[in-house]
């Protein structure tokens, strides 16, 4: 399908999202400025207060998407390209009803940890853009990432060379995004962000590097939370199975003399690392989340990015590629049987 | 890691019900041996291996861990194995990212083959023995 495109005037934006508001049962999810920082916020009625950019990245906002089920509401997401990307794999792992909601990805020219409080960060696309030049005043998982171009989902708001902002319709409810705002339909300019870069080789450690980076982590489980595509309601590690407690801890104790503590650090995030790799956009939530400041993007990203490249796939990118674990080729993979 | 047991690995393996399974149930009944090493965990389907069991079977102790199935396109349930094909292959992308490779093992094997499921397993089993045994040399 042919993109579309249409530049979006001074406050074409808000006048087409408050007339999307208008109707009964239709909700915006995007971002709230206000004087404590840029937060999420889904928006009803009107969109006052909305920013398109946030500069400052807390969670990943496809979390609240998980099981949303309903097809009456209409919801429009302007969220960032990596919330977008989990938003989709969510809709491939059947937790998203996609019916009522068009998926816009919003250009985003990098991030700071919400922890961090920056006094001169820009608010909008294009001084952010001038401002993340210099990579190292982004997260890390940010410098690294796959896809910074609202080029996911069904429209975009990208930042042109020139600063002027444009929307561009990738699919049919794209359309109807893109028939929101005013104006015609322009040839696409060009845009201010480029393709990001490949990854740097094949990810590669060992145990002893993994032991090191993980010694600190106490077992809160808080990455697993925020994780916007670690969706499983039943949890392997809610149980007992996996990180036993009280006899069975004794038991296994006695059995295996491990006694270091806390148990299970090692099973715990390599078996979410394969879970979550397919599905991993890479988005540094988890990290984010960490008490203890482990680097557990690097980790997840490393191997997702090793993982999805197996298979040709990239999390997100297109709604209607396979994740790979539920597909197959009948003639495939022959080295890895022995 | 637990620490190896003098000489003796330890090796955990998910056998298929249908095939697997089958075949070292007829290794024995042939009286063939294999190493006693071996513990095999009976699945319905090698599909059924969530690589969680592979990985909790590694820090709890196990030298190395083989999943093993019907031949491709001999699934009892269709294509259970071409999933656990992708799995297993991705596993073990991943456990090469960590520098552990050596400790997955896929193969597959058919009800009727236990003669080479006997040979899987002891050429598994020998090769884990002289890597450690390797190790230790040069450890001392």
């Amino acid at each position: 399908m042919q993109t579309q495109a249409k530049e979006i005037k001074e406050g074409a934006l808000e006048k087409g999202l408050n007339r999307f508001l208008g109707d009964e049962g239709c909700l915006v999810f995007g971002f709230e400025g206000g004087p404590v920082g840029v937060r999420h916020r889904i928006f009803k009625g009107a969109i006052d207060g909305h920013v398109l950019f946030n500069p400052y990245f807390d969670v990943n906002g496809a979390l609240y998407l998980r099981r949303l089920f309903s097809k009456g509401a209409k919801i429009i997401l302007m969220l960032r390209p990596c919330e977008i990307r989990s938003y989709v794999e969510l809709v491939k792992l059947t937790q998203v009803e996609p019916e009522g909601i068009i998926a816009v990805s919003v250009d985003c020219p990098g991030t700071v940890s919400s922890k961090e409080k920056v006094a001169d960060l820009p608010a909008d696309g294009p001084g952010l853009a001038a401002y993340f030049k210099a990579e190292d005043k982004m997260r890390p998982a940010c410098r690294t990432c796959r896809e910074r171009r609202g080029v996911v989902g069904d429209a975009g708001v990208r930042i042109a060379a020139d600063g002027s902002l444009w929307a561009c319709s990738y699919t049919e409810k794209g359309d109807a995004f893109l028939g929101l705002i005013e104006g015609d339909p322009a040839a696409v300019p060009g845009m201010l962000l480029g393709e990001s870069g490949a990854p740097k080789g094949p990810f590669h450690t060992d145990m002893a590097a993994f032991a090191k980076d993980f010694a600190p982590c106490i077992m809160c489980k808080n990455c697993r939370d925020v994780c916007p595509v670690c969706y499983c309601i039943d949890c392997l590690f809610n149980g007992d199975e996996y990180l036993p407690k009280g006899d069975a801890l004794l038991n296994k104790v006695l059995r295996t003399g491990q006694g270091a503590m806390p148990q299970g650090r090692e099973v715990f995030h390599l078996v979410r690392m394969f879970h979550v790799s397919q599905s991993c956009v890479g988005c540094g939530a988890c990290e984010e989340a960490c008490p203890q400041s482990i680097p557990l993007a690097a980790y997840f990203k490393g191997i997702s990015e090793r993982l999805q490249e197996m298979f040709g796939y990239m999390s997100g990118r297109n709604a209607d590629e396979a994740i790979p674990y539920l597909t197959f080729q009948e003639d495939e993979l022959h080295d890895a049987e022995d | 890691m637990g620490e190896q047991t003098e000489g003796r690995p330890q090796i955990v393996g998910f056998a298929c019900s249908f095939c697997t399974f089958k075949a070292s149930e007829m290794a024995g009944s042939l009286r063939m041996k294999y190493p006693d090493g071996v513990r095999i965990v009976q699945v319905p389907c090698s599909s059924r291996v969530d690589p969680a069991f592979v990985i909790k079977s590694i820090f709890d102790g196990a030298d190395a861990v083989f999943v093993a199935g019907c031949h491709p396109g001999d699934c009892h349930f269709i294509k259970g194995n071409y999933f656990t094909r992708r799995k297993m292959a991705a596993l073990k992308e991943m456990l090469d990212a960590f520098s552990m490779k050596e400790k997955l093992r896929l193969f597959w094997v058919s009800a009727a083959e236990a003669r080479r499921f006997v040979q899987k397993v002891t050429a598994l089993y020998d090769g884990i023995k002289e890597a450690a045994h390797a190790d230790a040399g040069k450890r001392n």
